[in-house]
């Protein structure tokens, strides 16, 4: 079979850059922006993914990690009652207000109580032991690198938390916060800084498997009772998913997100869309020519539809190189970026379907190939 | 040298109008182009139809080769009546049986000779083997056997004709159509292409209809058909076309 496609594709290459670049920098837009969407939102679930818990026990309706409220401390026997549960350990999440030593003014805190024990669940992944083990000490807390101007405080120092005194004795990094500043620091730390005296219990139980791949049936199995008080609980993928998603939407950045997806999507298809319809027409006579001598106009459409498919992946693969390199570059200064497979994915199928959707619209211009127009 | 002959005076005519018509309607303007045209075109020979242009013949031969519906009357081409069938059932029937030369060589830029003529076999269900077989035959029965590598944009204007007439020559039709196939041609590369067409028609027993108001090419021509209006004023045979015929370089 001759490859009239791609022969064609590759000879008048000029004829079909605009709309290779046009498929190409629509996806590096799209890719992009997913990414660093995902990179600052990413943030809000930094608590959950940070942790090696597998499910989370915490207030029913809770939507964001951020905006639990306690539940009683007795649902924890419920949870280990369970033989799937290897261990269980509070988290206690407190809003604070920090005045630092430093002219900073009050800034708002996000305040994590934690387990500071080796074994500690609660940012496993995020911090290292030793950093961990310093908060042992009362009135202790951990910091973030990147908020360290913002609190206006360094290591050593002291700063107040709701007017309790805590010292800073170690920085982390990784723990950006989006809307506040991660402080950490340990469970009785965080009970002394509370000032509702209606909170008494933890705002999270978190719960570590023995088997992490049955997190889901285990959340759905230990909801439900109602014995201890008012709680729900969560896979820690969904609890993640969750905050993400609340964060998305309620902040109108997924609206956003949908919206430039349509234009990057009308804009690119508008522009390959006239230049394959221009191909066609530079070749209707010769499509109206084997029109004539029998090949039937589907064969004509698959070439099209071929071409389009071909600038869709040459395109594909030019975003995808720039958007690694730019995304390395991202990383390299400390821009939030991440891409998951699903958002990739997303930007394939937007970019196929742009592709494609010129290509019908290319294909349309075949009409114009009938063989009686070659009789003059 | 003419295996045909002898069986195409026994059958019918390979190509058949009967009382055909067709006008064009441009706004307010109804342009009759023909006019109860009656006409048979006989297998193995090469008839030419000439004329002056805005004559019909064009549309003469759309109408003849299936590309155009007639208004009223029938044309039958090898036994089917082209009236009947549905455009894809036309298109099947080109596919089958017949082969195109147009004025414009319509070569796709792209491709080399030999895949020009490749491509439309590709389409007829050939195998690969086959089609590449009968791809490099018709090639260098048109004399191009050293040029089949060449792209259009490297082969003269008449090599390029006779890449178009290869490529309708592989499919090995019955019915060969040729509209003004020598125009953009000059007196040399127009002698050789006319040439080609003779010899097609007389070796391979091929209908061939060729349409053109070159007046070099009446005495190469078995048969030729003078329109005028619409209208056949007249309908020559002559011999002396076959005497004169040269010997194709390849």
């Amino acid at each position: 079979m001759v490859a009239l496609a791609r022969k064609t594709l590759i000879y008048e290459w000029r004829r079909f850059l605009p709309a290779m670049l046009a498929v190409g920098f629509a996806g590096l837009l799209q890719l992009l922006q997913i990414a660093l969407v995902l990179g600052i939102f990413g943030s809000t679930s930094l608590y959950i993914t940070g942790s090696s818990a597998d499910v989370w026990v915490g207030y029913p309706g809770t939507q964001s990690v951020g905006s639990g409220r306690t539940i009683s401390a007795d649902v924890e026997s419920r949870v280990l009652m369970d033989p799937a549960v290897q261990r269980v350990e509070p988290y206690i999440w407190v809003d604070g207000d920090w005045r630092g030593v430093g002219e900073t003014g009050g800034v708002s805190v996000f305040v994590s109580g934690i387990d500071p024990g080796a074994n500690g669940l609660m940012f496993s992944k995020a911090l290292p032991p030793s950093l961990r083990a310093r908060l042992v000490e009362p009135d202790a807390v951990v910091v973030d690198r990147s908020a360290l101007d913002q609190l206006g405080v360094d290591i050593g120092q002291t700063a107040t938390i709701n007017g309790h005194p805590v010292r800073v004795v170690g920085i982390s990094s990784g723990l950006r916060a989006l809307g506040g500043v991660n402080v950490l620091c340990s469970l009785d730390t965080a009970r002394r800084l509370n000032d509702d005296p209606a909170d008494n219990g933890p705002t999270y139980l978190v719960a570590k498997l023995r088997d992490p791949s049955k997190a889901g049936a285990v959340a759905a199995r230990l909801r439900g009772a109602t014995a201890f008080g008012p709680y729900t609980t969560w896979s820690a993928d969904d609890f993640a998913r969750l905050s993400v998603l609340y964060w998305l939407f309620d902040t109108g950045a997924g609206a956003g997100v949908l919206f430039l997806a349509g234009i990057v999507f009308l804009v690119g298809a508008a522009i390959t869309s006239q230049t394959l319809i221009a191909a066609v027409n530079g070749s209707v006579r010769e499509y109206a020519t084997l029109n004539a001598l029998g090949v039937g106009v589907a064969a004509l459409r698959r070439v099209v539809l071929e071409q389009a498919f071909w600038v869709g992946a040459l395109g594909l693969l030019g975003a995808s190189v720039l958007g690694l390199l730019l995304l390395m570059l991202a990383r390299s200064q400390d821009v939030p970026v991440v891409l998951n497979v699903p958002a990739a994915l997303a930007c394939i199928v937007l970019v196929m379907g742009l592709a494609a959707v010129s290509g019908l619209a290319a294909m349309r211009s075949l009409r114009r190939a009938d063989p009686a127009t070659l009789l003059r | 040298m003419h295996p045909a002959t002898a069986s195409q005076q026994i059958s019918g005519p390979a190509l058949f109008a009967e009382g055909i018509s067709k006008a064009f309607v441009s706004g307010q303007q109804r342009t009759q182009v023909l006019d109860g045209l009656t006409l048979g075109i006989e297998a193995g020979e090469l008839t030419l139809i000439s004329g002056p242009s805005g004559c019909g013949k064009s549309t003469l031969l759309a109408i003849l080769s299936g590309l155009q519906k007639v208004d009223s009357g029938r044309v039958h081409a090898l036994g089917s009546e082209l009236g009947q069938l549905d455009p894809r059932a036309l298109e099947r029937f080109r596919l089958q049986h017949t082969g195109f030369v147009f004025q414009g060589f319509n070569l796709f830029p792209a491709l080399s000779a030999f895949e020009q003529v490749e491509l439309p076999l590709n389409h007829m269900g050939l195998s690969r083997d086959e089609a590449r077989r009968r791809a490099r035959v018709s090639l260098e029965e048109v004399g191009l056997a050293h040029r089949m590598r060449l792209r259009p944009s490297e082969l003269s204007g008449g090599e390029k004709q006779r890449v178009a007439i290869a490529r309708a020559l592989a499919k090995e039709p019955e019915l060969l159509f040729a509209d003004e196939p020598t125009s953009a041609l000059d007196a040399a590369n127009g002698q050789m292409i006319i040439d080609i067409l003779h010899r097609i028609a007389h070796a391979h027993g091929t209908t061939v209809l060729c349409v053109s108001h070159d007046p070099r090419l009446v005495v190469h021509a078995d048969r030729v058909l003078a329109m005028e209006d619409g209208r056949i004023l007249s309908d020559r045979r002559t011999h002396a076309a076959v005497t004169q015929s040269k010997e194709i370089p390849s």
